[in-house]
């Protein structure tokens, strides 16, 4: 029982980091239609800023100057390349995305170099035990932060007048530009937002029990993926089930590998994906997502 | 409301980028050059990868990928080398360094840009490369030194693994750990492991002494981008291991340290050598690693080799030692012993350098690595290894018990 506890605790905290990543993919959807393929480089560029400020600057400063790098990152991202590209096919402005990711990602790759780069976090690797389940107080914080941030980007889609404008534009764009709402503005926020997103995940992620910043942070963006589709990938509390729904699925088949071991071993890297997939033949617009309707 | 039409689209897209991600890699700038000259020193016969006096090797590294912190290092440890020696008095050695990223298919890429001018491979690192590019080094006559210890690498002619294998190494390791009275007969231990060559065969030697030593073995796979080892220490936790193996790389090692102090589960872990990496004891697992750890390797610590570390360190400043540079420099010694034999035969082609290198025996790197018996096909070419622990000395480890063979250590060497 300790053992599912465990287990069941550390899913849930990981798919709170994976929640949000799938936040930003939901947000910047949701804004332009755009299916962004930066988040993972977003991710690293958030990590690296805080580890290589820390050391100078000391912890606090590092991490507000890597959400607001990485902000500014996917502003430019979208300024010079998504908003001068509008009109552009959706699937054409997801693959360019991917280049950009790409580009981003090389040259991280290249600055951090052989190293781990270790974030100098105020709670450290140090743990709390809940009963007999231990966890460690980085993703603690994580899941507290994760779970205030998910409900007031909730409450903002759904009341602030920049909830509403975005709704309308990826309703139907066109009317909400005659509606008088600047579409331009409303994508750039969302990227912001988005990259604010990804930073603040960055920041839990390389603390423990994880081992620091290395280009393998990286990847963690790719198994959000699934969760936001599999969630829906126009619905905010989607990309919320879906994170949880996968960081579960994860650490419960990696932590019980020896009695899902006839599928094969490290059958919890395609548990990510084996779920969206289930998801999507039950639920072809993920569990939340809006339903696509053809009148004949 | 097109939210459902796209979702097919975007997963196709994800795996894509999966796809595309890991096979992300730069190119080292210094590439390209010469073609095979004729013998102008002396009646030494050469075909490919020599000019004039200058022979040139081949260094297939990891410079990006999940072993990049090792892959750096050992390749200034080859580089040291050949800076300060010449084969036969004569000729020197330059070298074509290349980065795979740890990505096989770049590996069998780069490979196909340089073999047509290197005379051997100085280095190929990961057992998965090296497994990649057998077919081609075979066809080719090619000496290699892997920076691997996979038993798979040892079936490959030319391929010379310097050390024990990996089960050789891990059964070693648990030999220690009976010997020093912190694990007994009849014990459950739990062993994480990389998927892949690397992984399966340190597994092997985990299951060869629960067989011979009645443990009972709990094996969590992973593969090299996983960072998080929460999932795999509870499991263990659960079953009450009395120990903790790894056959991961440095990044797990941290991790699995860290997760198992956070539950309580205070046992010692054993690790296969790539586990280690001096950054470790920056970290904030470095408590866990010092009361904890012990590495079994056929690497020698630089607190045994003050003189070199010296050297290393004017040559390098600005670097942390590590164990991969001593065995850099000692695959750069190793070679030189194959380079200078086959010179002395008078004959420097692939073919001579591949006679030269199946003749050697009881070779002898000055206690840098584990006494070698020879390169004989499926065998593991030594049956003994160092154990090292994290120290606060350079690189990070120290020697605490100098080279030894264990209890089923000939027996699992073939």
């Amino acid at each position: 029982m300790t053992q599912f506890l465990s287990l069941l605790l550390n899913g849930i905290s990981l798919g709170a980091i994976y929640a949000l990543i799938a936040l930003g993919f939901v947000i910047i959807f949701k804004a332009s239609e755009v299916v962004s393929f930066t988040q993972g480089s977003l991710l690293l560029l958030g990590a690296y800023t805080i580890a290589r400020l820390s050391g100078p600057y000391g912890f606090l400063v590092a991490a507000l100057a890597g959400i607001l790098v990485t902000a500014l990152a996917a502003l430019l991202i979208e300024r010079l390349v998504i908003n001068r590209l509008r009109g552009a096919p959706v699937i054409s402005l997801a693959i360019v995305t991917i280049g950009v990711d790409i580009i981003l990602l090389t040259e991280l790759i290249r600055r951090i170099g052989p190293d781990i780069l270790n974030v100098p976090h105020p709670w450290g690797g140090d743990s709390v035990r809940i009963g007999g389940v231990g966890i460690s107080q980085n993703r603690l914080i994580a899941m507290l932060v994760a779970g205030v941030l998910i409900v007031v980007f909730f409450l903002a889609f759904k009341y602030s007048s920049w909830g509403v404008a975005m709704r309308a534009s990826a309703e139907d764009g066109e009317a909400a530009a005659l509606m008088g709402i600047r579409q331009g503005r409303v994508s750039a926020l969302a990227w912001v937002v988005a990259g604010v997103l990804a930073a603040v995940a960055a920041l839990f992620l390389v603390g423990a029990p994880t081992p620091g910043v290395s280009a393998a942070v990286y990847t963690v963006a790719l198994r959000a993926f699934p969760a936001a589709i599999l969630g829906g990938l126009d619905s905010t509390g989607g990309a919320l089930v879906g994170g949880l729904l996968i960081g579960i699925a994860e650490a419960l088949a990696a932590g019980y590998q020896e009695q899902l071991s006839f599928l094969g071993r490290g059958f919890g890297e395609v548990v990510p994906y084996v779920v969206m997939i289930i998801v999507l033949l039950v639920r072809p617009s993920g569990l939340f997502g809006t339903k696509e309707l053809t009148r004949v | 409301m097109r939210a459902g039409k796209q979702v097919r689209g975007v997963a196709v897209l994800a795996a894509a980028v999966v796809v595309t991600a890991a096979g992300c890699s730069t190119k080292a700038p210094d590439s390209g050059g010469g073609g095979g000259g004729g013998g102008e020193a002396g009646d030494v016969a050469t075909d490919i990868g020599i000019e004039g006096t200058t022979i040139r090797l081949g260094v297939l590294t990891d410079l990006t990928g999940v072993f990049a912190a090792l892959g750096q290092d050992i390749t200034n440890g080859n580089t040291l080398y050949w800076q300060g020696n010449q084969v036969c008095g004569t000729y020197d050695v330059e070298l074509d360094v290349q980065d795979t990223g740890y990505v096989p298919q770049t590996g069998v890429q780069l490979y196909s840009g340089m073999k047509d001018n290197v005379l051997a491979m100085q280095q190929t690192i990961g057992s998965p490369i090296n497994t990649a590019l057998a077919p081609e080094y075979e066809a080719d006559t090619i000496v290699n030194f892997p920076s691997a210890w996979a038993r798979t690498l040892t079936e490959i002619p030319g391929t010379g693994v310097l050390g024990a294998t990996y089960d050789v190494e891990i059964a070693n390791g648990y030999q220690y750990l009976f010997d020093q009275g912190l694990l007994q007969d009849g014990a459950t231990v739990g062993h994480i492991y990389f998927e892949g060559e690397y992984g399966e065969n340190g597994l092997a030697g985990s299951e060869a002494v629960a067989e011979a030593r009645n443990l009972t073995v709990i094996p969590a796979q992973i593969k090299s981008t996983d960072q998080d080892m929460s999932a795999q220490i509870t499991q263990f936790a659960a079953a009450g291991v009395d120990a903790i193996v790894l056959t991961v790389a440095p990044a797990q090692t941290a991790s699995a340290a860290a997760v198992a102090s956070a539950q309580g589960l205070n046992v010692p872990i054993l690790g296969s050598n790539p586990v280690f990496a001096p950054g470790l004891l920056q970290g904030p697992s470095a408590q866990a690693l010092r009361d904890n750890l012990y590495v079994s390797s056929p690497i020698t610590a630089w607190d045994a080799q003050p003189e070199l570390l010296e050297q290393y360190q004017q040559a390098y400043p600005n670097t942390t030692p590590s164990l991969g540079a001593i065995f850099g420099y000692a695959m750069g010694d190793v070679m030189n012993q194959v380079l200078d034999a086959a010179c002395e035969s008078g004959d420097l082609t692939r073919e001579g350098v591949l006679a030269a290198f199946g003749e050697l025996t009881e070779i002898d790197t000055e206690g840098l690595l584990v006494p070698i018996q020879a390169f004989e096909t499926g065998v593991s070419p030594s049956t003994q290894s160092f154990i090292l622990r994290p120290a606060d000395v350079p690189g990070g480890a120290q020697v605490v018990e100098d080279a030894f063979e264990g209890e089923i250590a000939t027996e699992l060497a073939g």
